[in-house]
């Protein structure tokens, strides 16, 4: 080793004298990885990741607000209850030199349906019936429902980013990273230099960007790909990394909270955990007794101990579909069910339905899909429910392949899922898991939520929604066909001299490098 | 009396067959040696690219298995066909057979990387980790073999064997482990090849060969070749540690039965003085063994590589297997540990000649 040391010492100091070195700015780190650049064919938090700093949207929200602010757009609005119009900025350019029209806009949305990718974000354009450009700088979306509220805030999701009409395909995903990189296309806070598919990406501040982030507060980040959260910890307590931006295990948090020189920052998250009812196979001989069971489960929980024993903190309990920090939340099941574990409770529902105890449930739950702790997560919930001697629990668990095959064929009686907001709106957590036909496939189909759905979703009276919205939530607490466990909260941790990082951590789930800089 | 009489008196002599023009016999011993070890190395191969592509059908579809949780049925048919998975297992096997042949290793099903590209950048990586990890199994595995020799039976020795037992037995991943706990506190650094500016600015060499020690030499600064071999320093230790057990106890048990060879008994009965002995006479034969079981090594290597890599994120080969396990890429599993195969096997032939060589009996 020495000699080879010895010797590269002496070729490099005969070497060619290179000055060129690289400056990297800020450095961040994180454990997510890219699907694609290209957002035809990614809709995961890697790519989403890469997206929000390169990609110019329509509209979005900037650092510190979930209010929607035109980014690439001058205005949207509805011109008619069906036609959602936007105007574009004059003058706004690709990075690669190409203009970026109205043309362009409605290129990027309908190429994203057209190519329908398996990883892609078609099912986020669900409400546009069609989308076009009247002129170089409208655009019109033309929507399936009137005045639905819900879709100016799907601009800001993952199906939201402008390509360049010139150098993406239109009907098929951008073969490779290199090929999304080389093309050019982005007109956001910044463009990408050199990149390594998921072991480095190098954003330099792009000059000509006039959009809804402001101009960036630094000229350059790097992002760093991590295979092991603990590597990221220790790159990070160590002063490798300014920034650790996802996802670090709550023991790592823990002791990063007691370490010199970091700073552990938490801001509003909105990704939920809970546990679906499967309302065809749970037990229970009629509709009456499989409501009194899951009323009885949810008497059953304590959230509070999921929270401090597994988590750590740094997830809070949930006690509504809608979790805290969202726009009309409330804490129905708190209401209904306790905060503590009440076993009079829990029996009256079962006696009353005329159910025999202890009720055999069976669970299942993921052990590789929603991080590490699931195991004791739902160890403690299987503990939790035997402790009331009104359950017993047959606790299984699954890999994600044939999980998310399996749960829906029914083959899932009771079983654990997230879920990830595409946008900071209550109906974010409500629709996609109780209107009719339904992500979840759990066979909840409920006619006055239904009716409530719809009528919050074109609901342009904001104090008017707010209450739709609750009773949606109250009902569905009644009703019990998700059982909310916990709500997470984001969490970054820095070196003591960058800011800007809880600037960024809101409710709209967008890391903006743009937030970023050293003291 | 001599054959030829004893013929002589009895029954003509049968004419003894001229030899064939190229006949083996007309070859050195050397040459022949390898040809025989070339003729097997060839169907080793092709048993054991076949053994990857059948094992990696009998576990399932690969497509469903990657992306299965969710595509309709119509998507995963639609991606059968894409990546012709949708024609017969002889078709599949043929164009399998002459990918390779082409160096056509497919595409990954989960980041549509073309295999032939991971292989070829993060080979690079594992192959400069190899090299220092070799040079760390030498440099600890052979003079501590040859000082536990010289003491046999005495405390060094017994503390020698100690050590070589407990290097070879404890976990790659678990002394990774301990060795990222004792020194990261001083700040060295404990994961990834180099820093990132070191990374952006090396990205600029030209030619690149993604071994960043050469493109640090290249790039002609001697604080990048300093942080490189620095980054390097702690999986080179984790991943030689567990070769340099083996090579130490094999110097050690060689150089005492080469110890006991009678030329070396006459040796010291000339005088010479048993250092000398040692280092003159009884240490090359020593070392035979050695380099026959480096050639085991390169697929111990390869395999604790997969776990080193992994430990300290540096972005090889194993990592990018263990990834694309995780992911359930079976495709693109099949192209690495294909690849692997016939590293062993291209390692093992090299071996043999090598060995061939260095000892003459082995040719006869």
């Amino acid at each position: 080793m020495a000699a080879t040391t010895l010797a590269g010492l002496a070729l490099a100091a005969c070497g060619a004298g290179n000055t060129g070195d690289t400056d990297a700015g800020i450095l961040v780190g994180t454990t997510d990885k890219v699907v694609s650049i290209d957002p035809a064919g990614s809709y995961d938090n890697g790519s989403t990741q890469v997206q929000t700093q390169a990609y110019q949207y329509l509209m979005n929200f900037p650092a510190g607000s979930t209010d929607l602010t035109p980014d690439a757009a001058e205005s949207c609005d509805f011109e008619t209850p069906t036609e959602y119009v936007c105007t574009v900025k004059d003058g706004l350019t690709f990075a690669n030199g190409n203009e970026l029209t109205a043309s362009d806009v409605a290129f990027s949305f309908q190429r994203i349906v057209d190519i329908n990718d398996p990883n892609g974000p078609a099912s986020l354009l669900g409400a546009m019936k069609k989308v076009e450009a009247r002129d170089d700088s409208t655009v019109v979306f033309t929507l399936a429902a009137p005045n639905d509220v819900t879709f100016p805030q799907v601009l800001a999701t993952s199906a939201g980013p402008i390509v360049d009409e010139e150098t993406y395909p239109a009907d098929k995903v951008l073969d490779d990273d290199a090929a999304a990189v080389k093309a050019q296309g982005f007109s956001g806070p910044y463009t990408i230099g050199s990149y390594k598919k998921n072991e480095l990406a190098e954003f330099t501040r792009n000059k000509d960007y006039d959009g809804a982030f402001g101009t960036p507060k630094n000229d350059a980040v790097t992002l760093t790909y991590y295979a092991d959260a603990n590597n990221l910890k220790l790159d990070v307590q160590n002063g490798k990394i300014d920034v650790a931006w996802r996802s670090l295990t709550p023991t790592d948090i823990a002791s990063l909270e007691k370490a010199d020189g970091v700073t552990v920052h938490k801001g509003d998250g909105g990704e939920l955990r809970y546990i679906v009812f499967n309302l065809k196979t749970m037990p229970g001989d009629d509709d009456a007794q499989k409501t009194a069971i899951r009323q009885a489960v949810a008497s059953s929980i304590d959230r509070d101990e999921l929270s401090e024993q597994v988590y750590k903190g740094t997830y809070t309990p949930a006690y509504s579909a809608v979790p805290e920090g969202q726009t009309a939340a409330t804490e129905p099941f708190k209401e209904l069910y306790g905060e503590k574990p009440d076993v009079d409770k829990a029996k009256a529902f079962l006696d009353e339905a005329g159910v025999a105890t202890p009720v055999e449930l069976n669970l299942q739950y993921n052990p590789d899909h929603y991080g590490s702790n699931s195991d004791q997560e739902y160890a403690m919930v299987k503990r939790q429910l035997e402790a009331t001697k009104l359950f017993t629990v047959d606790l299984q668990s699954t890999e994600w392949t044939t999980y998310s095959e399996e749960r829906v064929k029914d083959a899932y009686p009771m079983y654990q899922l997230g879920w990830f907001p595409d946008f900071p709106d209550p109906d974010n957590y409500l629709t996609p898991f109780f209107a009719p036909n339904n992500f979840l496939q759990s066979h909840y189909e409920d006619t006055t939520t239904t009716k409530l759905l719809d009528t919050e979703r074109t609901e342009s009276d904001a104090t008017a929604r707010a209450k739709t919205l609750g009773e949606v939530q109250e009902r569905v607490a009644q009703q019990v066909p998700i059982l909310p466990l916990l709500t997470g909260s984001q969490v970054a941790v820095s070196g003591d001299d960058v800011e800007g990082v809880d600037d960024t951590l809101d409710a709209s789930f967008k890391f903006r490098f743009a937030s970023l800089s050293k003291g | 009396m001599s054959s030829a009489e004893v013929l002589a008196a009895g029954e003509p002599p049968t004419p003894v067959p001229a030899a064939p023009s190229g006949s083996r016999r007309g070859l050195p011993p050397l040459a022949r040696y390898l040809l025989v070890r070339l003729a097997l190395v060839v169907p080793m191969i092709w048993v054991l690219v076949t053994l990857v592509f059948v094992l990696l059908r009998v576990i399932g579809d690969p497509i469903t298995a990657a992306q299965g949780g969710r595509l309709t049925p119509e998507q995963i048919a639609e991606r059968k066909a894409e990546a012709g998975l949708d024609r017969p297992l002889l078709v599949q096997y043929w164009e399998y057979l002459s990918g390779l042949l082409h160096g056509d290793f497919g595409r990954s099903l989960t980041d549509n990387q073309p295999i032939s590209e991971v292989l070829r950048v993060n080979g690079a990586a594992t192959l400069e980790l190899s090299f220092y990890a070799l040079v760390v199994a030498f440099a600890v595995g052979v003079p501590l073999g040859r000082l536990a020799a010289r003491y046999r039976d005495r405390l060094p020795d017994v503390t020698l064997r100690l050590f070589a037992i407990v290097a070879y037995a404890a976990p790659v991943f678990f002394v990774g482990l301990l060795l990222k706990l004792a020194f990261t506190p001083f700040g060295w650094p404990s994961s990834g090849r180099a820093s990132t500016s070191t990374l952006l600015t090396l990205e600029q060499v030209r030619p690149r060969t993604n071994i960043l020690l050469v493109d640090a030499i290249l790039w002609g600064d001697p604080r990048y070749v300093l942080e490189v071999l620095q980054y390097a320093l702690l999986p080179a230790l984790a991943l030689g540690l567990l070769t340099g057990g083996v090579f130490l106890r094999l110097v050690r048990i060689n150089l005492l039965q080469t110890m006991r060879a009678e030329y070396v008994t006459s040796a010291r009965a000339r005088g010479m003085a048993e250092g000398r002995v040692i280092r003159k006479v009884a240490f090359r034969n020593a070392l035979v063994p050695v380099v026959t079981v480096m050639g085991m090594q390169v697929a111990m290597l390869l395999a604790g590589a997969v776990l080193t890599e992994t430990t300290f994120e540096w972005k090889g080969i194993g990592y990018a297997l263990a990834e694309y396990l995780k992911a359930r890429d079976f495709l693109a599993v099949q192209g690495i540990v294909t690849v692997i195969a016939l590293v062993v096997c291209v390692a093992s032939f090299l071996i043999d000649v090598i060995v061939a060589l260095v000892d003459p009996r082995v040719r006869f």
